[in-house]
């Protein structure tokens, strides 16, 4: 359990637990295989599943089964099936907006914050955005409550039928009471009573609850005929007065058989005494604004007001209690009941505890009788433990345990599948935007860092870039870089500068800190136009003669790339001399199309200048002298590469001295 | 309740899921790799996509790569040899999968590994049958063939204790489940060997500051020190203020807690918080569900176990799965 070490005292909770532990179920697992076994392995799986893979003992050879084993997997736990794949879809997509909403509304704050000094005046204006947030996604887990279903109730019901409750929803108003509900700290004990109303129900299914007593009453009520002999009735009806539904006690009351109009002349006193206990319980003071119509209870909105009420009330009480008239009664079933009416609601913990059947039931009723003026934050670490055990969608709200989990649900995410790329990438996109809207910046980067490294394996480098582009992922970025510098000094073919396909583009699409990349950037541009001269020149294709046509005309892009290339600082060293060899080769090439096509030793008029030759010069003496350094990396060129170099940029700086 | 979703191939002796549970790596006793991939991801069918032979002795185990790293598998096999195989597209070459790292074990045998990922690099711990741990770690981040040994060291809490040859028959990591940046790398370790000091499992953590690995914690009460250990696993944490680990031996598992600041020696804190039986012999797999709060093993006896602490911190057995035809 997160949060709850196990060694927290157990003699200062609130509420006993019961220390048995059950014996495990056994279920079988069918794999439909012929024994003996030989291994068992296990691994979870998505959906609170488990994966079991069965391996068989190898058998003779004569042995004709061709099956080494199974996986089978198991679901664990029945209890999702209460809300179907289309409500779940429903409620992500409805989730979204509202969202964005509240993120939009905490940055625009955070904004203001910055601006003014004192921040606290927002964080009342923050707090209602939460819980209009929280209506919101509270609206979208459930319809509204149905209406009563006519105008004339049945007395007999004691039971209205409402809106069938799911666990996700109780969750989640559950967190809304603790974590988002500034405005009614104040009075959470009542909170948790509304709360435990609707919900109390769905804790029926594993154990006895006020409701499920309730929906047995219910039931054996139609054949009692004294209703007020029965000891069900006086039991059925402490119950859920210990919880605080005033409603249902004070309607129970009423079945008593001292109300009927034959009865009335000869149990006055007894009907008395049930009528005061019943205008009691209707005239509780409970510390919250306002009641719900039909219910019961006197509401006092400060603290100081509730005290002196409840005061007042509980003197009512005693007074009562210590009536003379209960001497006078003789119906002593109905005088024992309505006395242990009275101790409920005196804060007898001993009743309480009888009257209640479940841990959350007793804690509720403590609040209501024991300990009316104490506030909940002792509540809230008990509280604590469930949610772990029942909401899924507490996630965003339970900060540590619900954005823990919440990252490792979206980094086990799939990044990858062969068939279905596009349905992945808008699946990345959309765990990105989960990411964004959480502030999981790191989940994201780790998502999108999986993305890059697969498609780069795959042989889809262009995405892969993109994708390590977007995580940011610099130490992988600059091993990318590394790895096409080696493409450096090699003349690069068609068919590898396919496989760099888009990269140019991506390359250069946003600006970076990566430095190899920068260079690389502007290394494709320079071999994309000396390559593409090159390859076009020689190809027969009309196109491609077209495009020559069209390429002949930038003729100094090329020399621009290389210059910009040779002064940027994050060109790396080692790369110089293949460059400006690489241009040489190149041009050699082009020479194939015409003598008159060359790059530094242009035939007709130098395409470098004065300024330009010299700095390449410079950059060729600065690297003969770095050759000299232990750590100089030779580049993989012939030997005789940084005189033809040298040679041709000196006939081109002759040229362009007489040009000038 | 059950369905088959993946059928094995004769002679089928490990298998392994990916991250996201939507590849199966499995070995086989012919030392053949396969791959199960789902032709939509919506079904929940798979089927071989790629075999490939590692070796000529039998595949024990096989581990996937971290997703961060590529599409791979570390395989050991009954020699106790480790390779590392990767799925790539070279040029212009369709997918398919290669070695990329054979690791020297000369005499000693691997054991047991395990991937860690910290923020920067990826290590390798791999546990020898001589008591021996190798820590590797990954130089570059796009090739699986570039390891460095960053630290080898013996599986015990004093380094200067003695004792004579070990021979381990089976050893388990674990490392802490990795989550945000500025967590703490480090692993726990367990043998089964004939040394006492080699088998208890200790939890060793990666000191940035010398830049080694120390021991910071072991996890067995005096009395029971030298049982050997036979499986370890460390639970996932999401907002506990200590550690959980799950430590199986011949006695039983026990659930260990472990404190997250460390005292001024450097230890951290342990507390033996249950003990559970169930097991009848020797347990093979322990794996934590994703939130750290179920337990689940498997046992020689042939059964599923499932293991959970209820709202008093009381462990017990939740439930179990008993194969049958």
């Amino acid at each position: 359990m997160p949060g709850i070490s196990s060694e927290s005292g157990e003699s200062s909770s609130l509420v006993p637990f019961s220390p048995e532990v059950g014996d495990p179920v056994v279920y079988p697992l069918h794999h439909g295989l012929k024994p003996p076994i030989s291994r068992l392995s296990i691994s979870w799986s998505r959906g609170n599943s488990l994966r079991v893979s069965v391996f068989l003992k190898p058998q003779s050879d004569a042995d004709d089964s061709e099956i080494g084993g199974k996986v089978v997997e198991v679901k664990l736990g029945s209890g999702d099936g209460e809300i179907d794949d289309a409500q779940w879809r429903r409620i992500a997509y409805g989730s979204v907006s509202p969202f964005a909403l509240l993120q939009s509304r905490k940055n625009s704050m955070s904004a203001l914050s910055k601006m003014s000094a004192s921040s606290s005046a927002y964080e009342a204006d923050w707090w209602e955005y939460v819980m209009e947030y929280s209506s919101d996604i509270n609206f979208l887990l459930g319809g509204q409550k149905l209406p009563p279903s006519s105008v004339i109730e049945d007395p007999k019901t004691i039971l209205k039928k409402v809106e069938e409750p799911t666990c996700l929803k109780s969750a989640w108003e559950l967190l809304e009471i603790f974590y988002a509900d500034k405005h009614s700290q104040a009075w959470m004990p009542e909170r948790l009573l509304d709360w435990l109303a609707d919900y109390d129900s769905l804790l029926s299914g594993t154990q006895p609850t006020v409701h499920s007593k309730l929906v047995n009453f219910q039931k054996d009520l139609v054949s009692l005929q004294a209703i007020e002999d029965d000891p069900k009735y006086w039991e059925a009806m402490s119950s859920p007065l210990a919880v605080g539904w005033l409603d249902i006690a004070v309607k129970m009351l009423h079945l008593h058989g001292s109300y009927q109009l034959d009865q009335l002349g000869n149990r006055e006193i007894e009907n008395g005494l049930v009528e005061a206990v019943a205008v009691l319980i209707s005239k509780m003071p409970r510390l919250r604004p306002e009641l719900a119509p039909g219910k019961l209870g006197e509401c006092y909105k400060t603290k100081p007001d509730f005290i002196k009420a409840w005061e007042k009330w509980r003197a009512q009480l005693t007074k009562l209690d210590c009536s003379t008239y209960w001497v006078q009664c003789d119906h002593n079933r109905t005088k024992e009941g309505l006395k242990n009416l009275l101790q409920i609601m005196l804060g007898n913990a001993n009743i309480l505890s009888s009257a209640t059947c479940n841990w959350i039931e007793l804690h509720i009723s403590h609040l209501l009788y024991i300990r009316p003026f104490t506030m909940v934050s002792c509540v809230s670490r008990v509280f604590k433990i469930i949610w772990s055990l029942i909401a899924p969608i507490y996630l965003t709200s339970c900060m540590k345990q619900g954005m823990g989990l919440l990252e490792i649900l979206l980094y086990k995410q799939p990044v990858q599948h062969n068939q279905l790329l596009l349905k992945v990438v808008t699946f990345i996109v959309l765990n990105i935007e989960i990411c964004r809207l959480y502030e999981l910046d790191s989940v994201s980067s780790k998502i999108m860092k999986i993305a890059g490294v697969h498609h780069w394996k795959h042989g889809k480098k262009g995405s892969g870039v993109f994708w390590l582009q977007q995580a940011q992922d610099e130490v992988c970025l600059n091993r990318i870089a590394q790895q096409l510098f080696n493409f450096v000094g090699k003349s690069i073919s068609d068919e590898s500068l396919k496989q760099w396909e888009g990269l140019i583009e991506l390359l250069g699409s946003e600006s970076r800190t990566a430095g190899g990349l920068e260079f690389l950037h502007k290394y494709f541009i320079l071999n994309s136009n000396l390559g593409c001269s090159t390859g076009i020149g020689i190809s027969k294709d009309p196109f491609s003669r077209f495009m020559m046509e069209l390429l002949l005309m930038p003729l100094r892009k090329p020399v621009e790339s290389l210059i910009s290339l040779m002064k940027n600082p994050s060109t790396p060293q080692r790369f110089w001399l293949p460059l400006l060899y690489d241009s040489v080769i190149s041009s050699l090439v082009i020479f194939l199309i015409g003598s008159w096509l060359k790059l530094l030793n242009w035939q007709d008029r130098p395409l470098l200048n004065v300024s330009q030759t010299n700095l390449l010069l410079n950059k060729l003496q600065e690297l003969s002298m770095a050759r000299l350094r232990p750590d100089f990396i030779e580049a993989d060129l012939p030997s005789q590469a940084l005189s033809s170099v040298r040679l041709a940029l000196a006939t081109n700086l002759g040229r362009a001295i007489l040009e000038e | 309740m059950e369905k088959s979703v993946v059928t094995f191939d004769k002679g089928t002796t490990c298998s392994s899921w990916n991250y996201c549970g939507e590849r199966l790596a499995t070995g086989s006793i012919d030392g053949t790799l396969a791959i199960f991939d789902s032709v939509d991801p919506a079904s929940s069918s798979f089927t071989c996509t790629s075999t490939s032979r590692v070796h000529e002795v039998s595949i024990v185990k096989v581990v996937w790569v971290p997703p961060e790293y590529g599409d791979g598998v570390a395989c050991i096999c009954a020699d106790g040899t480790l390779s590392l195989w990767e799925e790539v597209a070279e040029d212009t070459k369709p997918l398919q999968w290669k070695l990329c790292k054979d690791f020297e074990t000369s005499s000693n045998q691997v054991l047991d590994m395990q991937f860690g990922v910290s923020f920067t690099s990826l290590k390798l711990v791999a546990a020898y049958s001589n008591g021996h741990v190798k820590v590797y770690e990954l130089l570059d981040p796009l090739e699986l063939k570039n390891w460095q040994l960053q630290a080898e060291f013996q599986n015990v809490i004093d380094s200067v204790s003695k004792f004579g040859k070990a021979a381990c028959l089976s050893a388990s990591i674990s490392w802490t489940p990795q989550r945000g940046e500025s967590q703490q790398l480090s692993f726990v370790l367990g043998f089964n060997s004939n040394v006492m000091q080699l088998n208890s499992a200790k939890v060793w953590e990666f000191d940035q500051d010398h830049q080694r690995w120390l021991p910071v914690a072991e996890l067995a009460l005096p009395e029971d020190k030298g049982d050997p250990v036979y499986v370890v696993a460390w639970a996932p944490n999401i907002g506990r203020p200590y550690e959980v680990i799950a430590v199986a031996t011949h006695k039983g598992i026990t659930i260990w807690h472990l404190g997250l600041n460390p005292d001024l020696d450097g230890r951290l804190s342990v507390g033996k918080v249950a003990l559970l039986s169930g097991h009848v012999g020797e347990v093979w797999q322990m794996e934590w569900d994703m939130s750290g709060m179920t337990l689940a093993t498997t046992g020689s006896e042939g059964a599923v176990r499932l293991w959970q602490s209820n709202l008093n911190g009381i462990w017990h057995e939740q439930a179990a799965f008993e194969p049958t035809t």
